[in-house]
């Protein structure tokens, strides 16, 4: 495992800075936390880091070396905000899953690994021949972590994963996040508009303005002192901290 | 040349089983008639010259171009052969032809469809999309003569001719489908997984944009066939001693004053060829984009009287009832469904003073939604609406609007959806839109409800009004659009505000902002306002009174100062738990709700919740509680209210059984 760099990324889209001189950093095994608004350049990051976007310019670096973005190998896997539209509808979850396992082995082995993964995830591994559509919207988001996890990579990078669910069932998904995370020691880009969510799963957070970074720090300290107005504005909106 | 059907809606997550929708093409009456045509033609393409092959090569020269007779049907041509028995045995060599333009047509339209997806965006993609959309340009039976004029005069020229000049709308129509399937995420998270673009397309884009390209592939079948009988009929297409449909209708066509039948025969089988492909087409295109639930029956909207409650009066108000603004009795939302009705609401009931905030509570599919939307009379024709009392301001709702019902709804019940992007009509300015409500319930001129229309987005904390209500929904951001619907609202003299979901399409800033304006809003004109959000802070912040609801019923009420502290229902218990909040112990996993919602076709005996609730008993599965008066003075339904809920024990590696959705 090694840190994902974020050097000095501008992204453009046309004429329109969407991700503006971005540098930071998510140390080996830490969850770091992205949050902002839409529109602020979070998920543009995200896709640039996986390669859906190529910045204009500054480097992305895993451990020193450029992050692949050709090729079957590829270190850093994402798992996308909305379940309903990020599984195939025509392929079974263990067909989703084995697409994204590295090559060879044998057909056993790798029906093996599948097993392993949905297992890993809290889903019934004898049930992979399911259809997506026969899976509730945290069953779906658990099997775009499984595949994530099938690539065995070394960063993810979760987009919104629990704003398109239920809170009933957020808080499954936050748990296996944080369980993964510590079995697994793996490194995470965890982005999110709720700054509750990031508290619960994240050891660092970044603040995100206008495609600028405007705050990052640990996540304690951010959130007892927070620097920027507009973390301070943030932290403010947080449903139920003005109940009464 | 070919009509591109509209594309039918690219299929989505959700759908059944493909097979499943395939076979629904059986169950409509021109479906059924569609196939059945289709396969006679099919049939007859196939054993046609084997059986009537002879007969139709048969010359007899006693026997010229004599007219229909008991022998001969249709007559016989100038060598004395049987022309119906010509006409069945051309089946083959017509059908043939043009399943092998069309395919000729869809194979090349599906490699220039794709190849702009294959070359990933480049300038070389946007040169075959430019190229693409000058052929499609391009008149099709014109090109169909070009190509027959530069591959020669013969079936094969036409084959090509036919096949080329097709090809481009197919590609447009590739192009077009696979563009809106690319930009699913699946297809990214297949590039994430290090997929080739080429497999990706093979594996995720093609199966996905399949059903609408077969629909408009046998109904371009069907266009092949007229095309290809006018080019042998001009002439172009088949050749002598060969024939098809067209070439007979050409020597038909010589005679047609001595036998008309000569020229009719070939007619009459490329109308009902042509008829069966177009047909086949269209009933797949409609088996296809019609949800599958739908082929149920429907039950028209009613708006009717619990039985039993008819023969009350309605008076105003009960006594004591006056500042009553929403009075909710019994209320019954039910849809039709495949297996008899589904009911969404089961039978809900409260009321709303003036002033007072109430929110309303649950996961996807409790009925949270469909009770606003009866109240606002937005339920759609399909929904059943049923209640003992359903009464705004004292209006009663259950009989059809008059217009005296209208116009109060119209100016004093608001209502905020969920989506700012959809609520606003993308074509006209803000300030019409909002002046409509003036012109429309309150008699105002134009000059005086644009003013006022200003003057209300001004109320709702947008700047520069004078200036935003001549500007479009699109000039607006999401936040604004929402305060722009609320000020909408604010048109008239609203006793009640509706809000759906109001912020969860928003950020948590603007969902700040506009929460607060709602809050603004119902302390400035005593305004009552019912919120509906999935989301129990939410609504434990604005309200006063929560209701909430779990499978179409009000499982407790209560006010919204004791949801973290007295809540009696082990459901709502459950609900506050699992929101992650500022104070939530790091330590610990969070709280969940096993097991997954109830599903409204799927009503269980007893209790709803019983199956994922930690205190249910023998009794929770057999007997449904009442909501009944709680020791804490609100309502709840619950056999084991108040009782204390089992020390959380996390399932940590219990496996969530995939549940077959119904």
């Amino acid at each position: 495992m090694s840190a994902l760099s974020f050097d000095r990324v501008t992204v453009r889209y046309g004429r329109v800075t969407v991700v503006d001189d971005v540098s930071l950093t998510v140390p080996d095994g830490e969850v770091v936390g992205l949050v902002g608004e839409s529109g602020s350049g979070k998920s543009t990051l995200a896709r640039a880091a996986v390669g859906l976007v190529a910045p204009a310019s500054g480097a992305i670096t895993l451990g020193g070396e450029p992050v692949p973005t050709r090729g079957r190998h590829r270190p850093v896997q994402m798992v996308f905000q909305d379940p309903y539209s990020s599984l195939d509808p025509r392929m079974s979850i263990g067909e989703i899953v084995a697409e994204a396992l590295p090559r060879g082995g044998s057909r056993a082995e790798r029906r093996a690994e599948v097993a392993r993964l949905l297992e890993l995830v809290h889903l019934d591994p004898t049930r992979a021949g399911a259809l997506p559509a026969r899976l509730s919207g945290g069953q779906r988001q658990r099997v775009a972590l499984a595949r994530a996890l099938a690539a065995r990579p070394e960063v993810v990078v979760a987009d919104e994963i629990t704003s398109a669910l239920d809170v009933s069932i957020q808080g499954a998904v936050l748990n296996l996040v944080r369980e993964l995370q510590r079995e697994l020691g793996l490194s995470m880009l965890f982005i999110s508009h709720n700054l509750a969510v990031v508290r619960y799963v994240a050891s660092r957070v970044a603040v995100m303005q206008g495609g600028r970074i405007v705050e990052e720090g640990p996540t304690a300290q951010v959130l007892a002192e927070p620097a920027h107005d507009y973390t301070r504005e943030l932290l403010a909106a947080v449903p139920g901290r003005n109940a009464p | 040349m070919t009509d591109a059907a509209v594309p039918t809606a690219v299929p989505t997550a959700g759908t059944d089983a493909p097979g499943g929708r395939w076979r629904g093409l059986l169950t409509s009456p021109v479906g059924v008639a569609a196939s059945v045509l289709l396969l006679a033609v099919l049939v007859l393409a196939l054993v046609g010259p084997t059986v009537w092959g002879a007969r139709a090569d048969a010359v007899d020269t006693s026997d010229l171009l004599a007219g229909p007779s008991s022998a001969h049907w249709a007559g016989t041509d100038n060598l004395g052969r049987d022309i119906l028995a010509r006409v069945l045995v051309a089946t083959r060599l017509s059908v043939a032809l043009s399943l092998l333009a069309i395919t000729l047509a869809v194979v090349v339209g599906l490699v220039l469809g794709s190849l702009p997806f294959l070359l990933g965006g480049g300038r070389l993609a946007r040169l075959v999309t430019a190229g693409v959309g000058v052929a499609v340009a391009f008149p099709g039976l014109l090109l169909a003569l070009f190509f027959a004029v530069v591959f020669g005069v013969g079936a094969t020229g036409a084959v090509l001719a036919i096949g080329f000049a097709g090809a481009p709308v197919f590609a447009r129509l590739t192009q077009t489908l696979v563009a809106g399937v690319a930009a699913r995420d699946y297809v990214a998270a297949a590039q994430v997984a290090g997929v080739g673009r080429l497999r990706v397309l093979l594996r995720h884009v093609l199966p996905n944009v399949a059903e609408p390209l077969v629909v408009n592939a046998a109904i371009g079948a069907g266009s092949a066939l007229l095309s290809f009988s006018g080019l042998s009929f001009l002439g172009l297409g088949v050749q002598s001693p060969s024939y098809d449909w067209g070439r007979l209708l050409f020597d038909g066509i010589g005679v047609i004053y001595v036998n008309p039948a000569a020229a009719l025969a070939p007619g009459l089988a490329v109308l009902l060829a042509g008829l069966a492909f177009n047909l086949f087409g269209e009933s797949i295109a409609k088996t296809l984009g019609v949800p599958v639930v739908a082929g149920a029956l429907r039950v028209p909207t009613r708006r009717s009287a619990a039985p039993g409650a008819a023969a009350a009066p309605t008076p105003a108000a009960a006594p004591g009832d006056d500042d009553l603004v929403l009075d909710v009795r019994d209320l019954e939302v039910s849809f039709a469904g495949p297996h008899g009705p589904v009911r969404a609401v089961r039978g809900v009931s409260f009321g709303v003073r003036r002033g007072e905030a109430v929110g309303i509570v649950g996961e996807s599919g409790s009925g949270k939604s469909m009770t606003a939307l009866a109240v606002s009379q937005l339920t759609g024709d399909d929904a059943r609406v049923e209640a003992s009392r359903l009464q705004v301001l004292g209006a009663d709702l259950r009989a059809p609007a008059g217009p005296q019902v209208r116009r109060l709804l119209g100016t004093s019940l608001a209502m905020v959806f969920q989506d700012p992007m959809t609520s606003f009509n993308p074509t006209r300015r803000i300030g019409r839109q909002l002046a409509e409500v003036a012109t429309t319930h309150l008699g105002m001129g134009r000059r005086e409800a644009l003013d006022r229309a200003a003057d209300r987005l001004g109320s709702v904390r947008i700047d520069d009004p004078q200036r935003r209500v001549r500007q479009h929904p699109h000039e607006f951001s999401g936040g604004m659009r929402q305060r722009a619907m609320i000020g909408m609202g604010l048109m008239g003299q609203p006793a009640l505000v509706v809000a759906d979901e109001p912020t969860t399409a928003l950020d948590v800033t603007v969902q700040q902002q506009v929460l607060d304006l709602l809050a603004d809003v119902r302390a400035a004109d005593d305004v009552a306002l019912v919120l509906i959000s999935h989301d129990v802070t939410v609504v434990g912040e604005v309200c006063d009174r929560v209701l909430v609801m779990y499978a179409g019923r009000v499982v407790e009420d209560l006010p919204a100062s004791q949801l973290s502290t007295a809540a009696q229902h082990p459901y709502t218990r459950a609900l506050v738990a699992a929101v992650p909040s500022m104070d939530t112990d790091l330590d610990r996993p969070l709280a969940t709700i096993p097991g997954r919602p109830v599903d409204p076709a799927h009503v269980p005996d007893g209790c709803a919740y019983a199956a994922r609730c930690p205190l249910a008993t023998e009794r929770c599965r057999v007997e449904d509680p009442e909501l009944v008066t709680s020791a804490t003075g609100g309502r709840v339904a619950c056999w084991h209210a108040g009782e204390p809920l089992p020390a959380t024990a996390v399932p940590a590696a219990e496996h969530d059984t995939l549940v077959e959705a119904p």
